[in-house]
């Protein structure tokens, strides 16, 4: 079934219609929310004005940048449960770093190199020590926010304000830019790593690797080595991801984003992302986190409260991997 | 598989159009967002009522207020908060009640919120902006001293004491905290604080644990413990019943809930330091449907705080403050 989805790739002829129907199933799913909302909240020029568009998409980014990383991890056959931790991390380290009188880019670039030290120190938990991920990065997720707790002496962390700051403003500081520049940087890295992903021969050991890791290895990929580079990567990702969580917080926060780690990991489920590994495709990830976006920012329009969020975004993350398999079942029969 | 989509599109489709329920909108109308901390306290709830109190007064026919009420949907997460306040700015409320979880992240927000023509008065906690409408809190310093005061007298002046603190980032415990370090060490030189550098985090389950922790390092020694809010107390107060040790040390808390109510008449908690937050969420939407309308209204606005001890405990006005109506407006 996995290596079938992976064929799809190298046959563009074959099946293509269903492949492409395939990849449109998420996106379906974006609008199919966006039209009920509309519908519900009564005044669609409203949901769908460009106000509230740059609103949702601002408030998307974290969890995007974060799930490109994680898109990538979960392809090659892990997971990583460490990244709302790291987030914090990375954030208080930016901001004390700003603090200390760093240029801001210096800061930012510590910040982005620590989420990747925590990435390859999770690699290395996974190669070389031989615990599984989920374990490994579980650790990590105490790890990671008590060293946050720590170095920001459990308080949260202000600093001066620079560029830094508005990187997620809802109205950019330029108004060429339409939405915030942190959204651009999103839309970019995006179109990068999907790149990379399908592209790459890196893209295609990943996707060996999470299919099936014995027969990646025979065929004379270095596994170990590739791991931790994958959990590098997105590693940096994370960092980057806590850099912007520290411009919409305009503060480093070691308390901030806990169990965000779950939302990345549900947006790359509902973008077809399977945990068994071998698929997911970082478009679909991206549209996953605009459905959760959307869906929040849609459930307060119309004016629900809380528990009936949590439980539609519980609910969709089940429905749509339960479509998922049964869209493969059909496939294997075909 | 189309067929499929397409007969989810149609039924969402029906499901919405007939829950579809805002109707026209009354320009009069005024539709006011208030936004806790969090809604599992009892505390929010009482914020609640009393914003409901004020909407249902200040509403006249033709020109209604209502009161939407929406927290952050992961309790004490700023980032959630965020989210919430940008989510109602763009939505266009007519106006916020907010009580924001950090001085500093929900700057930023509230100012975008106001230069898209949406004020915003704060509650409970400060905000460190000059772009809002009112301040209407209690003195959480004066709260802090009072809670000093009386754990000073239950102990005579001398004595070992343990301030569980409650979260990082959090104004007004922090203030609370500072106002009770400060009267201690004035007016009981004699006290000894062993421990003041423990926070007990967000819920009472954390709270519990870190009281745990505490007891078990200082329990042999403890004669008097100061906890800042109402998860702090509740976490520390079921840490001292698990280990028999309630009643035997003096205790003095913060908020109410119905287990201090039982506490004190058990001499368990000797006090409890009291807010009025059903003012507060009265006086917070009064405050900014006057604004609203043009009226001149204070920037600063004290809503009150007592302490309500086992022998006060039923006169009238504390049992007000420790019921106040939530069934009749919360229903």
């Amino acid at each position: 079934m996995v290596a079938e989805t992976k064929a799809d790739w190298f046959r563009p002829s074959a099946g293509l219609a269903r492949t492409w129907l395939n990849r449109l199933a998420p996106f379906l799913g974006l609008i199919l929310v966006i039209v009920i909302f509309a519908i519900l909240i009564g005044a669609p020029e409203k949901y769908l004005s460009l106000k509230n568009l740059r609103t949702v998409l601002a408030q998307t980014v974290i969890v995007a940048i974060g799930a490109i990383g994680m898109t990538v991890i979960i392809i090659s056959g892990g997971i990583d449960l460490s990244v709302g931790s790291a987030i914090a991390l990375t954030g208080v380290i930016t901001a004390l770093g700003i603090n200390a009188g760093w240029s801001t880019s210096l800061a930012v670039s510590v910040g982005i190199l620590v989420g990747g030290f925590v990435g390859v120190v999770n690699g290395l938990a996974i190669t070389r020590m031989r615990v599984v991920p989920f374990i490994a990065t579980l650790g990590m997720l105490g790890v990671a926010r008590g060293v946050a707790k720590g170095i920001a002496g459990s308080q949260t962390v202000n600093m001066p304000e620079t560029w830094a700051n508005d990187l997620l403003l809802t109205i950019p500081k330029q108004s060429w830019m339409l939405v915030a520049p942190g959204v651009w940087i999103a839309i970019v890295l995006a179109v990068v790593a999907a790149v990379v992903l399908r592209r790459t021969v890196f893209g295609r050991r990943v996707f060996a690797l999470g299919s099936n890791e014995a027969a990646a290895r025979a065929c004379g990929i270095a596994t170990n080595r590739l791991k931790i580079y994958i959990y590098a990567l997105a590693g940096l990702l994370f960092g980057l991801a806590g850099v912007m969580q520290m411009s919409r917080l305009r503060q480093g926060d070691p308390t901030v984003a806990a169990g965000l780690e779950l939302d990345i990991i549900a947006a790359v489920v509902i973008g077809g992302g399977s945990l068994s590994g071998g698929e997911g495709s970082i478009l679909g990830s991206m549209i996953g986190a605009l459905i959760m976006a959307f869906l929040r920012n849609g459930c307060q329009q119309v004016g629900w409260p809380n528990y009936i969020q949590e439980i539609i975004i519980g609910a969709l993350i089940v429905f749509a991997v339960a479509i998922d398999r049964w869209r493969h079942s059909r496939m294997a029969i075909a | 598989m189309r067929k499929i989509f397409f007969l989810l599109i149609a039924l969402a489709l029906v499901a919405a159009v007939s829950c579809n329920r805002s109707g026209t909108k009354n320009s009069k109308k005024l539709t006011i967002a208030v936004i806790p901390k969090g809604t599992s306290h009892e505390f929010w709830k009482s914020i609640h009522a009393g914003a409901i109190k004020a909407a249902r007064e200040l509403s006249s026919p033709g020109a209604e207020v209502e009161v939407i009420w929406k927290g952050p949907l992961r309790e004490d997460d700023r980032e959630q908060q965020i989210q919430v306040v940008e989510g109602f700015a763009s939505q266009g409320v007519s106006g916020m009640v907010l009580a924001p979880l950090d001085n500093r992240a929900l700057v930023r927000p509230v100012e975008e919120a106001k230069n898209a023509g949406v004020p915003t008065v704060i509650i409970d906690s400060a905000l460190a902006s000059q772009s809002i409408v009112s301040f209407v809190a209690t003195d959480n310093r004066k709260g802090g001293m009072l809670g000093a005061d009386r754990l000073g007298e239950l102990l005579g002046g001398k004595g070992k004491v343990i301030l569980l603190r409650y979260a990082e980032g959090s104004a007004s415990t922090e203030e609370r905290e500072a106002g009770f370090l400060q009267e201690m060490k004035q007016k009981f030189p004699n006290v000894e604080l062993i421990s003041t550098d423990q926070y007990a985090g967000a819920t009472r389950d954390t709270a519990k644990r870190a009281s745990e922790n505490l007891l078990n390092r200082f329990g042999d020694d403890v004669q008097g413990i100061f906890c800042p809010n109402e998860s702090t107390t509740a976490g520390m107060l079921s840490a001292l019943q698990d280990i028999g040790k309630a009643g035997k040390v003096l205790f003095v808390g913060f908020d109410t809930s119905q287990m201090f109510v039982d506490a004190m008449r058990a001499k368990q908690l000797h006090g409890i330091v009291v807010q009025n937050p059903f003012n507060m969420g009265y006086l917070g939407v009064r405050t900014l449907v006057e604004s609203l309308k043009g009226k001149p209204v204070e920037k600063r606005i004290d809503t009150g705080v007592t302490v309500i001890t086992p022998d006060n405990l039923d006169a009238k006005e504390m049992q007000a403050l420790l019921h106040p109506p939530l069934d009749e407006y919360l229903k």
